[in-house]
C-alpha cells in the first residue's frame, strides 16, 4: 500500500514539476529543489536578481499545490503588525481591522512569499522566525495555526544599501537557499523576450493545471516519505563526515583558494541544518525511485541546504556565495563514501 | 779507470792537507746551519749545510780548497756513500775580514736494513797568510755532522738487495683489502640507488606498475567470498578510483573523471555498473550481498580492466559478462 502511495505521489510530483517547467522555463534545477522542499516541508530562501521569475515560480507552484498564497514586500518601514493585520477607515467612517497577509488565508495558507526579506527590520525577522519554526501566531487573543504553510523569501545579495542582513539564526530556519539565475540558453532567453505568453504573468500561471497536489495532505505524506526511504549505516557515516568537515574543514584537508582556512569558519552546519539536509535527500531519493538515500541524493541538495548556514569570519562575508560554493565542493571531493 | 783516478786525486788531496799546520785560534770564526733533523734520511735524500766563515786578514781563503762536487768520500778506504751534490759559494769582503758563505748539499747514496749512523764529512780549507814573506799556508777544518740513515723498509719484510731487478716495477702495497671494501661499498651503493628509484617510483619497479588498481586487484584476489569480503572488495575499488581521480568519485561526477582520464572511457559502462553494485552493497536496505562466483569474477575482471586503463592499455569489454552472470 505504501509503495503504491509513494508511486502515485511521485507521479503527481513529477507532473507538478513538468507543469511548472512549462511556465517557468530554464529553471529545471530550482524547480526540482522547490519540489523537494515542498515534500520535505521546508522553507526556502530564494536568491537572485530582480525580474528572473521568482514570483512567477512561486505562483506556479502555489497553483499546482493549491491552498492560499500570500505575499508581502520587505521594506525598511515594515513592522511586524503589518504581517498580521491592517487598519482602515470604512465607508461607515469607523475604523476597521482586517487580517494581514499571514492571517488572510487562515489555515489554508500554503505559500507565504516574503519578497526582499533583507529590506525588513529585525523585528519583522523575529516574528517570521516564530511563524516559520512553530507555524503558529498569536493575534487577536487567539492562536492561529498555519499547518500547511511554507515560507519562501527572497533576497538580493548584490544590493546592500538600506538592508538588514538576515541573522544566522534566521537563515538556519530555511531548509534551502536556492539561487535563481537567468538561463544561459540563447533559445530560452530569446523566448523570454519575444514569446508573448511570458508577458502576462497572470494568464501564464492560469495555464498551469490547478491543484495537482493536495496541499493539506502534504504534511502526512511527507512523513510517509521520511519513514519509507532508508539511510544505511554507510550513508549515515558519510553524512556525519560531511557535517564534521563543515565544522573543521582543515582536518579533512578542505581548501578554498585565497582563503585562510584557519580563520574562515566560525560555525559549521547546525544539527537542524543537517537534519533538513537528510530530509531533502530522502525526498530526492524518492523522486528518483529509490528506497534508500545515496551519496548522490545528498549531493543534489548539499549546497542548497548547507551553504547558507555556514558562518564565516566577517572578512570573508562579502565573498560568501563564492567561498561557500568552493568550500562545499571541496568537502564533497575530499570526503569519501564508502 | 774513473774510479782509479778519483782514488788517486783523493789521496793527493789528503796528503796536501795532512801536512799543513792548523791556523791559529781566533783567525777563523764559523757559523753552521745544519739540516733540521738528524734522522729519517734514506738513499737519495739531500742534506744541505749552510756555512758562514769569517776569516780575519791578512789570512785569505784559498778558493781552490773548497770541496769538489761529485768527489767520492772514503773512510778507511771504504766509500762512505755520501757525496757532495751541489756547492754554492759567495764572498763578502770587509776591512778587517772576509766572510764566505758556503752551501754544501750532500746526497745520500747508501742504505742499510737497519738504521745506520753516518756523518756529513768534515772539510779542510786552506788559508794563506799574505803577511808572511814565504806565503805560508794553513788549514782549517769544518767539523763533520752526525746523523742516521734509515732503512727504506722494515727489516725482514723486503730484501731490497735481493730484489733489485730493473725489470721489476716498483714495490706496491697490497690493495686487495681495499678492493674488497670498495666492491662491498659499490654493492651497497647500487642497492641504495635501486631502493631510491623504487621509492621515487612510488614503490613500483616500472613506471606504470603498482598503481592503485594493481594494488586493489591483488587485494581483491585475496578477499574472502562472503558479504564482508564483498564490502571490502568494493571499498578497495572505491579507494583506487578516488586515488586515481584525485577526489572522491561518485556516479554523478563520473563524466569529469572520464574527461580527466580518457583511458577509462573504454570501460564507461562497467564503471556505471560498478557504482550500481556499490549502491546495492552499501546503501540499499536489503541488498543481495551474497553474490555468486561469476559476479566475484566480474568484480576481479573489472578491477583488472581498470588496471589496464591505468597502464594505458585498452581493456577487453566485459560488460556482457556480468549481465550474463
Amino acid at each position: 500500500m505504501s509503495d503504491r502511495l509513494l508511486a502515485d505521489w511521485r507521479q503527481h510530483a513529477l507532473t507538478l514539476e513538468s507543469e511548472v517547467n512549462k511556465v517557468v522555463v530554464g529553471q529545471s534545477n530550482p524547480v526540482r529543489l522547490i519540489t523537494i522542499a515542498i515534500f520535505a516541508r521546508g522553507h526556502v530562501l530564494l536568491e537572485g536578481d530582480v525580474g528572473v521569475g521568482k514570483t512567477t515560480l512561486l505562483r506556479a507552484f502555489t497553483r499546482g499545490i493549491g491552498g492560499g498564497y500570500q505575499r508581502i514586500e520587505g521594506t525598511i518601514d515594515l513592522m511586524p503588525n503589518d504581517l498580521v493585520y491592517h487598519t482602515y477607515l470604512g465607508e461607515d467612517g469607523k475604523p476597521h481591522v482586517s487580517a494581514g497577509p499571514l492571517l488572510m488565508s487562515g489555515e489554508n495558507l500554503s505559500v507565504f512569499f516574503f519578497n526582499e526579506i533583507n529590506r525588513a527590520r529585525p523585528q519583522v525577522h523575529s516574528l517570521l522566525l516564530r511563524v516559520m519554526a512553530e507555524r503558529t501566531l498569536s493575534a487577536f487573543n487567539k492562536e492561529h495555526v498555519f499547518p500547511h504553510m511554507i515560507v519562501f523569501a527572497d533576497r538580493n545579495q548584490v544590493e546592500k544599501e538600506e538592508t538588514f542582513e538576515i541573522p544566522s539564526a534566521a537563515r538556519d530556519r530555511f531548509m534551502m537557499e536556492i539561487p535563481i539565475v537567468v538561463p544561459n540558453d540563447d533559445a530560452i532567453m530569446q523566448g523570454l523576450m519575444f514569446d508573448t505568453k511570458f508577458h502576462n504573468v497572470d494568464a501564464l500561471v492560469d495555464t498551469l493545471r490547478a491543484d495537482i497536489l493536495q496541499f493539506d495532505q502534504l504534511n502526512s505524506f511527507s512523513s510517509v516519505i521520511q519513514n519509507s526511504v532508508e539511510a544505511s549505516p554507510t550513508l549515515q557515516k558519510y553524512a556525519l563526515n560531511l557535517w564534521k568537515a563543515t565544522r573543521q574543514p582543515l582536518e579533512y584537508g578542505v581548501k578554498v583558494s585565497n582563503v585562510d582556512m584557519n580563520r574562515l569558519v566560525l560555525a559549521g552546519a547546525s544539527p537542524r541544518g543537517m537534519s533538513m539536509m537528510l530530509r531533502a535527500a530522502r525526498v530526492n531519493a524518492w523522486l528518483n525511485e529509490r528506497t534508500a538515500v545515496t551519496p548522490e541524493d545528498i549531493h543534489a541538495v548539499f549546497h542548497e541546504t548547507v551553504a547558507h548556514r555556514l558562518v564565516f569570519s566577517p572578512v570573508y562575508e562579502m565573498r560568501r556565495t563564492e567561498i561557500a560554493r568552493e568550500m562545499l565542493t571541496s568537502i564533497i571531493n575530499v570526503v569519501a563514501a564508502p | 779507470m774513473t774510479l782509479s783516478i778519483g782514488l788517486l786525486s783523493g789521496h793527493v788531496y789528503a796528503l796536501e792537507t795532512d801536512f799543513l799546520p792548523d791556523v791559529k785560534d781566533g783567525v777563523v770564526s764559523i757559523n753552521i746551519k745544519e739540516p733540521e733533523r738528524d734522522v729519517g734520511y734514506t738513499v737519495g735524500d739531500i742534506l744541505t749545510r749552510n756555512i758562514t766563515i769569517t776569516i780575519k786578514k791578512p789570512y785569505v781563503l784559498v778558493e781552490e780548497s773548497l770541496p769538489i762536487v761529485g768527489y767520492e768520500r772514503r773512510y778507511k778506504g771504504q766509500l762512505i756513500g755520501i757525496d757532495l751534490a751541489k756547492l754554492d759559494y759567495s764572498k763578502e769582503s770587509a776591512k778587517e775580514a772576509n766572510t764566505h758563505h758556503i752551501s754544501l748539499s750532500y746526497q745520500v747514496f747508501t742504505n742499510n736494513v737497519v738504521a745506520k749512523p753516518a756523518a756529513l764529512p768534515g772539510e779542510y780549507l786552506r788559508l794563506l797568510d799574505t803577511s808572511s814573506k814565504d806565503r805560508k799556508v794553513y788549514r782549517y777544518r769544518i767539523p763533520s755532522w752526525n746523523f742516521s740513515i734509515s732503512p727504506i723498509s722494515v727489516f725482514g719484510q723486503v730484501k731490497v738487495e735481493s730484489d733489485m731487478s730493473g725489470y721489476r716495477g716498483p714495490l706496491l702495497l697490497d690493495a686487495s683489502p681495499l678492493k674488497v671494501r670498495l666492491n662491498v661499498l659499490l654493492t651497497v651503493l647500487a642497492i641504495a640507488l635501486v631502493a631510491l628509484l623504487y621509492m621515487l617510483g612510488k614503490h613500483t619497479w616500472l613506471p606504470r606498475m603498482g598503481g592503485p588498481f594493481a594494488k586493489a586487484y591483488r587485494s581483491i584476489a585475496k578477499s574472502t567470498h562472503n558479504a564482508e569480503g564483498l564490502q571490502q572488495a568494493v571499498n578497495r575499488l572505491h579507494d583506487a578510483l578516488n586515488t586515481s581521480a584525485g577526489y572522491s568519485l561518485f556516479s554523478n561526477n563520473l563524466s569529469a573523471f572520464l574527461l580527466k582520464k580518457p583511458a577509462f572511457q573504454h570501460i564507461q559502462a562497467e564503471l556505471a555498473q560498478f557504482f550500481d553494485l556499490s549502491r546495492q552493497v552499501f546503501f540499499e536496505p536489503n541488498p543481495n550481498k551474497s553474490l555468486g562466483e561469476q559476479e566475484w569474477a566480474w568484480l576481479a575482471q573489472f578491477c583488472k580492466q581498470c588496471r589496464d586503463c591505468e597502464r594505458g592499455l585498452i581493456p577487453d569489454s566485459v560488460s556482457t559478462s556480468r549481465k550474463a552472470a
